[in-house]
């Protein structure tokens, strides 16, 4: 056989775009190859920089040039110039000299691509998201590697890997535990590959099954080995058909690989917040009509997809768990090793999802995007985030939380123009419109907390009342999603106090509310 | 399958739908309940349970400190509960923080105050909550006088509800008095799910239902009924034993503890009324009741999406002459 991988070729040429600059990047990939040459393209996934899409990386024996938003006359001559032999740099964006072959994007010494650590990342917007050839020329998939016996389970408590993301059944908080759980449980285990995110800034998973689904699979694979399950499940939004038909590809193109029998399913769940929680998943993998969260304790790991035992963890965990069965060195904050990835979204010009070792600084991330208009504060953690003035916050979950912070992987910049009382009162009507129905802290509690905020309009901040609510809500409702409602409330509440009392006594500092 | 013939003859189709088509509208919960016998403590005091017991088990033996409402847990029937929604039976553990009683396992050395500010905070915040929304018009409700909310309220000493209760005519949902045995007053449901539970996990009739979600849910139909005489009831009054105010109660008892006062009654308490064009009839079945169909799509679709060739990622790009 010839050169398999794209990563093999010493001549080529790549069009990266993510679902967003879709239908730009296909034109240009196929400008790209309108000359006639013997060079390799491919069309790749999103890098996880969307500002700089569609952008197009010339390679040719160990050095590439990038060209951001490159046009369809640029790609063209860009391919055409390779063809005769040499590397276009002219008007590019940056040119970087590397290994030949490398497997992992090669990142330039400045600009938005040299944010952070690109570790898994590496492969996205270089590596073609359905080979298995080009996978595997970064390292061996994980999966054959693993066996029946606690090893690989044992390498991840050794290694005191923790969850990302709310859609993982860990959260944020060590998972050995939920490989233990299914292990011991009775039942046929089930894996599950949580990627149900409808929160439009946390675009983490969404990046990795569209960039490089692999990381995520071969991983997943591993863990069905390692504590004997039947089948996986990835679990996406309906609305995320990108996403769903490069798993099914590269979860085929895996199995002929590797031969291995563990069935791997899709299913699509309602493009809803509240259906991302881990409970709430596996209402919707079950096919029930209604979705509100599952009771517990038990939780999903003993009492999961019909009653089986189910490891739930999102892409990004998994990518991690690749890393540990691989014998990488995690590296980063000792409480929680590895990278976080983090969406910088907010008043951008375009949103940028960057990885940063646990043991950086969430100030890290802000050379991945333009911002638009100054920045007064960030909400980090999603659409249930916590405020905050500074980003001088560890990456790492533990220092997020210390920050009471969330740890979903996002850093929304807010502008000067952004009321927080507003903000406030946006997060606690969308907790009131989207919850699932079921306990009364979160059914009505967001209610009241709608109904306290509106109070602040008209003159009245109960806040002794609110932070009693909060509290509540916080520690009693059933499922992470009302636990989770309570922070955006929270933590503007202590960050920005004064706009509140000031919105009480009727002025609105950030000019932004309009009373009438 | 028996060969009695005379079984055979007298065997019509049964009229209860099977258990797979039932569906509820509520999650796959698991059992709730320890493993094993535990020994724990109860504020301070030493508590044995039994296998399958929760802490609301071991609170239930002492004399505890705190008042442990747990306004939504049922323990008369093994089939129904802890649905665990109402949050009015917080109590604090050394081990889990703040947990509700009914539904978390009792295991051994635990050790539980029911009194901690937290819980007690908890419970109180939670039993305003719910007040909040329920039409608390006590006088002209048909479970006046039995009635699980009123009774928390009264234990819990609640005077003033924090977020007052709801009063505001426009906001009440139409009672439904459509069917000659049961009356629907959802104003006064506090989605404890009992009913449901009843007549699909109990009864196995698969007629109620939880619908909606957010301000929205509610007790609905399986059928999609917009009424209980709609419905395919079979008048079995199950729900309306179970319930625990006065959303569900039957025909016969809807005035009973009303004040004596002319035309201050039930029907007048609420804004509107669904279902009196009906003729009450003797009749225990509604006119819906074979005619079972459901509108229970699930909402979420295994893929039979194939990789596809433009993306030209699988194909493409590698080996071009
Ligand atoms: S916390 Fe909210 S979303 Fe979760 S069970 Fe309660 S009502 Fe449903
Ligand atoms: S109608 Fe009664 S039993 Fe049914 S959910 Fe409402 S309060 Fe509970
Ligand atoms: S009694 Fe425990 S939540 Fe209602």
């Amino acid at each position: 056989m010839e050169r398999e991988a794209i990563t093999e070729g010493t001549t080529t040429v790549r069009v990266a775009a993510g679902s967003a600059n879709r239908p730009r990047g296909e034109e240009l990939f196929r400008a790209a190859r309108e000359p006639e040459s013997s060079v390799a393209s491919a069309a790749v996934g999103s890098t996880g920089i969307e500002g700089l899409e569609p952008l197009v990386a010339a390679t040719l024996d160990g050095e590439t040039a990038f060209f951001a938003r490159c046009s369809t006359d640029r790609v063209r001559s860009v391919a055409a110039a390779l063809g005769d032999g040499t590397l276009p740099t002219d008007g590019a964006t940056a040119v970087v000299e590397h290994e030949p072959r490398v497997a992992t994007l090669p990142t330039p010494e400045d600009g938005p691509l040299a944010v952070g650590d690109r570790v898994v990342l590496g492969g996205c917007g270089w590596r073609r998201p359905t080979s298995v050839d080009d996978y595997q020329a970064v390292r061996s998939p994980v999966a054959p590697s693993v066996d029946r016996s606690r090893e690989a389970t044992a390498r991840i408590d050794e290694a005191g890997l923790r969850g990302r993301g709310r859609g993982d059944v860990a959260a944020d908080a060590p998972v050995v535990e939920h490989w233990e759980a299914v292990a011991a449980a009775d039942g046929d285990p089930i894996v599950v590959v949580n990627a149900n995110e409808a929160d439009p800034r946390a675009a983490a998973d969404r990046l990795l099954l569209e960039s490089d689904p692999l990381v995520a699979l071969d991983p997943a694979l591993a863990a069905a080995v390692a504590l004997d399950a039947t089948d996986i499940v990835v679990y996406v939004n309906e609305t995320e058909t990108l996403a769903h038909r490069r798993v099914r590809a590269a979860a085929d193109a895996l199995a002929d690989e590797l031969r291995m029998d563990v069935p791997i399913r899709i299913v699509a769940g309602p493009d809803e917040y509240k259906t991302g929680e881990p409970t709430m998943a596996l209402e919707a993998i079950e096919g029930n009509h209604r979705i509100e969260a599952r009771r517990g304790p038990p939780g999903p790991s003993e009492h999961g997809v019909d009653g089986r035992p189910t490891l739930v963890h999102t892409p990004r965990t998994f990518a991690q768990v690749g890393r540990v069965l691989a014998g990488e060195d995690m590296t980063g904050a000792s409480s929680d090793p590895g990278t976080r990835l983090f969406t910088v979204a907010g008043d951008v010009d375009a949103p940028a999802t960057v990885e940063l070792s646990t043991g950086a600084t969430l100030d890290a991330a802000l050379p991945a995007v333009e911002t638009v208009e100054g920045r007064k504060a960030a909400c980090v953690g999603g659409v249930f985030g916590g405020l905050t003035r500074s980003l001088d916050v560890p990456a790492s979950a533990p220092g997020l939380e210390s920050a009471r912070l969330g740890t979903n992987g996002v850093v929304e910049l807010l502008g000067e123009s952004t009321c927080m009382v507003a903000l406030a009162g946006s997060r606690a009507t969308f907790a009131r419109e989207e919850n699932c129905g079921r306990c009364v802290p979160c059914r009505e509690g967001s209610t009241q907390l709608v109904g306290l905020l509106r109070d602040v309009y008209d003159g009245e901040f109960a806040d002794g009342m609110l932070r009693e609510l909060l509290r509540v809500v916080r520690e009693t409702s059933l499922c992470e999603f009302g636990r989770d409602a309570a922070r955006p409330v929270t933590t503007a509440m202590e960050a920005f106090e004064t706009e509140f009392t000031a919105h009480a006594a009727g002025r609105c500092p950030a000019g932004t509310c309009n009373r009438s | 399958m028996s060969t009695d013939p005379i079984w055979e003859n007298s065997h019509t189709e049964p009229d209860v739908p099977l258990a797979e088509d039932i569906a509820p509208g509520t999650a796959n919960d698991p059992v709730a309940g320890a493993s094993e016998a535990a020994t724990l403590t109860v504020d301070g005091q030493q508590v044995a349970t039994q296998a399958g017991a929760t802490l609301l088990d071991a609170c239930e033996a002492v004399s505890t400190d705190g008042e442990v409402l747990a306004l939504c847990s049922y323990d008369d029937e093994e089939l129904i509960g802890p649905r665990s929604e109402c949050r009015t039976c917080m109590v604090e553990t050394e081990e889990h923080g703040v947990v509700p009683s009914c539904s978390f396992p009792a295991e051994d050395g635990m050790s539980v105050s029911t009194d901690a500010a937290a819980a007690s905070e908890a419970r109180d915040v939670n039993l305003d909550l719910l007040l909040s929304d329920h039409n608390l018009l006590c006088t002209t409700c048909g479970a006046n006088g039995r009635c699980d909310l009123q009774d928390v309220s009264i234990q819990n000493e609640v005077v003033e509800p924090r977020y007052g209760v709801m009063h505001d005519r426009s906001e009440l949902e139409p009672l439904d008095d459509s069917s000659p045995f049961i009356q629907i007053d959802r104003n006064k449901c506090i989605l404890c799910n009992r009913c449901v539970e009843a007549c699909n996990d109990v009864q196995v009739e698969g007629v109620l239902r939880m619908e909606g979600s957010g301000e929205d849910t509610r007790i609905g139909f399986q059928s999609g009924a917009e009424t209980m005489m709609d419905s395919t009831c079979v008048s079995c009054g199950h729900c309306a034993t179970v319930c625990p105010t006065g959303a569900l109660v039957e025909q016969g008892l809807v005035d009973a503890t009303t004040l004596p006062i002319p035309g201050f009654t039930h029907k007048n308490s609420a804004e509107g009324i669904v279902g009196e064009d009906y003729e009450h009839q003797p009749g225990q079945m509604t006119p819906m009741k074979r005619e079972l169909d459901t509108q229970n799509e699930p909402r979420a679709s295994a893929s039979t999406v194939e990789g596809d060739a433009t993306d030209g990622t699988a194909t493409e790009g590698e080996d071009r002459p």
